[in-house]
């Protein structure tokens, strides 16, 4: 083709390799993801915690600052599992309300305009389909959650007087791996659901009803029948359990209702799969009516 | 091109395809056929969204199910109703699709510019896509496929929805492409005039089978040579000497005559033939209707399952 003689030309350059491809979409999901002004709000208010930490452990370390702003209050904030369990819990909260925002911008588009059979025309699987709108979605929430908290406690590290990041490297493994399985669930989860609901408000209250209305019938059940097991249906209590298990806090406020280890990563591995079953059953070229 | 091997596909329960069995060799193929034929199915299993139960597919040698990818690769897809993204702006769109086809991102970026212009969208190549009419919508499709230059295009009723306008600019741009030589062509359509004007070949499908596969070009050639005449006169003598120029020829009493000449009589002969004779030649009529005979004895005829049909 040339623009100016509107003749065809066949292409005869180099082509990527298959693998490339899934960062094509991915490429492209973050920059549709990223378009949108609430998207760029929704960042911003997740960051807010974040600058409150870092001023917290500025102060922490610095007795000049504190002296000056906490005036002759000296008595500072301990940085400690604690305090970075706190990060750790408010930065995956606002990554919820980030998926609930992105995901759908990420799948809804496709399915409402019906992109599918000409998407996956091309050389793309649907598994590789899947795999570029997760890695969009968890590289956006990763900016969010465990990158933050990763340079926050490096920076602790740099400031404290103390040797303190060889006292306290599981802190940081528990803040990677708190924060990537939390953001890797929501990425599928959001995922899954938007591809379920083609409207993108409705998959937005739907991805926060899918986190907080089992919760509440949980903590129904576990009122009825007076056992701990209801929790099992409440992922912010299961979360909270998880992280502090993981950095090695000690969880004072679910004494005595402390969910097993096995039973909590079961019911995050049948989240998971029934993710999968949807992507699995909504993500396809054609639909194949029965009957 | 596209090798079809005892290739059964059944979806819902229901067997769509039943034992397709031939071999598509030509440079525009026509998929021809009723509602349910299996004209979209057989399409899509030829781009590896379904998978055969029986039999196999190939496309450039490849089988539809081991070989997707590289399938995929070389084919251009424009499929039947709206499928775009309406949130990007055309060139945006056809972009990404020639990315995911493989060109590197300049490369993409130049053909996606090239195609929209070729296509007749170069003006409204920034607007939103869900902003273009119902034709702007069915060229933008025909842009993504051609932006990766495949080798085989195929194109899901092409002129669905357009207005005469629309789809004669859309037949055109098809002709332009056949003719152009480098890219074949399956084009998919219920509508017999479509496939006339723009393919050398058809593939009949009635009731998931291979009602008939010809070469419309040769059948052109054919009736090309049928001539019906009415006249006034006697005939039998215009009859005998139209044979003796080696055309065969049929008089009726009502002075119609039907004949079909050899290559080396032009139809001027047969006037001067006629004049000779003291015919008058009242009414002359060359067959034209080739697909659509083609097209209505596939109907009659029952399909035959698993036979093997080749050009």
């Amino acid at each position: 083709m040339s623009v100016f003689k509107h003749e065809y030309r066949a292409y005869t350059g180099p082509v990527t390799s298959l693998p490339s491809r899934i960062g094509v979409l991915a490429r492209y999901a973050l920059a549709e993801a990223w378009s949108s002004k609430i998207t760029w709000a929704l960042f911003v208010a997740s960051i807010l915690p974040v600058v409150v930490f870092l001023v917290t452990i500025y102060l922490a370390n610095n007795p000049i600052a504190r002296a000056l702003i906490l005036r002759g209050n000296s008595g500072g904030p301990e940085i400690n599992a604690s305090f970075f369990l706190k990060l750790l819990t408010s930065q995956c909260w606002l990554a919820l309300v980030l998926t609930a925002w992105v995901a759908p911008r990420l799948v809804s588009f496709d399915l409402a305009d019906n992109a599918l059979p000409i998407l996956l025309s091309h050389p793309i699987s649907r598994f590789g389909y899947v795999l570029g709108k997760f890695i969009a979605l968890f590289s956006s929430l990763s900016i969010v959650t465990w990158i933050p908290a990763l340079l926050l406690f490096a920076y602790e590290g740099y400031t404290s007087p103390l040797p303190w990041v060889g006292a306290n490297l599981r802190v940081a493994f528990g803040l990677l791996a708190g924060s990537v399985l939390w953001i890797a669930l929501l990425s599928i989860l959001g995922l899954a659901l938007s591809s379920w609901v083609k409207w993108r408000m409705v998959a937005t209250g739907c991805i926060f009803a899918a986190v907080f209305v089992p919760a509440g019938v949980g903590g129904v059940v576990s009122a009825i029948l007076r056992t701990k097991w209801g929790l099992l249906l409440n992922v912010p209590v299961m979360m909270s359990q998880l992280w502090a298990r993981i950095m090695g806090v000690p969880d004072s406020i679910h004494i005595g209702r402390e969910l097993p280890n096995t039973a909590i990563a079961s019911v995050l591995a049948l989240v998971c799969f029934i993710c999968i079953f949807i992507l699995n059953a909504r993500i396809r070229a054609r639909e194949v009516v029965r009957g | 091109m596209i090798e079809l091997d005892g290739l059964e596909v059944r979806l819902g329960g229901r067997t769509v395809l039943d034992g397709l069995t031939g071999e598509l060799r030509g440079n525009a193929i026509g998929l021809l056929g009723p509602n349910g034929a299996g004209k979209s199915t057989l399409i899509n299993t030829l781009l590896g969204f379904h998978e055969p139960v029986r039999g196999a597919a190939r496309v450039f040698g490849l089988d539809t199910r081991r070989d997707r990818a590289r399938i995929r690769q070389g084919i251009g897809y424009m499929p039947e109703n709206d499928s775009f993204i309406g949130n990007m702006n055309g060139v945006r769109f056809v972009r990404f699709m020639a990315e995911l086809a493989g060109l590197p991102g300049s490369e993409a970026l130049e053909r996606a510019h090239e195609a929209l212009f070729y296509v007749g969208l170069g003006e409204v190549r920034y607007r939103k896509i869900s902003t273009y009419s119902l034709g702007m919508k069915q060229l933008i499709k025909l842009a993504q496929a051609l932006a990766h230059g495949p080798r085989l295009l195929i194109l899901d009723e092409p002129t669905n929805g357009l207005d005469p306008m629309a789809r004669q600019r859309m037949i055109q741009t098809i002709q332009e492409i056949r003719k152009e030589g480098s890219i074949r062509l399956l084009i998919s359509s219920h509508l017999l005039r479509d496939i006339d004007e723009t393919c050398d070949e058809v593939l009949i499908l009635k009731q998931g089978r291979i009602a008939a596969l010809r070469n419309i070009e040769e059948e052109r050639r054919s009736n090309r040579n049928f001539i019906e005449m009415e006249t006034v006169g006697s005939t039998a003598g215009f009859c005998e000497r139209l044979r003796g120029l080696g055309c065969e020829c049929a008089s009726f009493p009502d002075g119609r005559v039907k004949l079909v000449m050899p290559d080396s009589i032009e139809v001027r002969d047969v006037y001067v033939l006629a004049s000779e004779n003291n015919i008058e030649i009242r009414r002359i009529h060359r067959r034209r209707d080739s697909l659509e005979d083609i097209f209505l004895r596939a109907m009659e005829s029952e399909p035959a399952r698993g036979e093997l049909v080749r050009i």
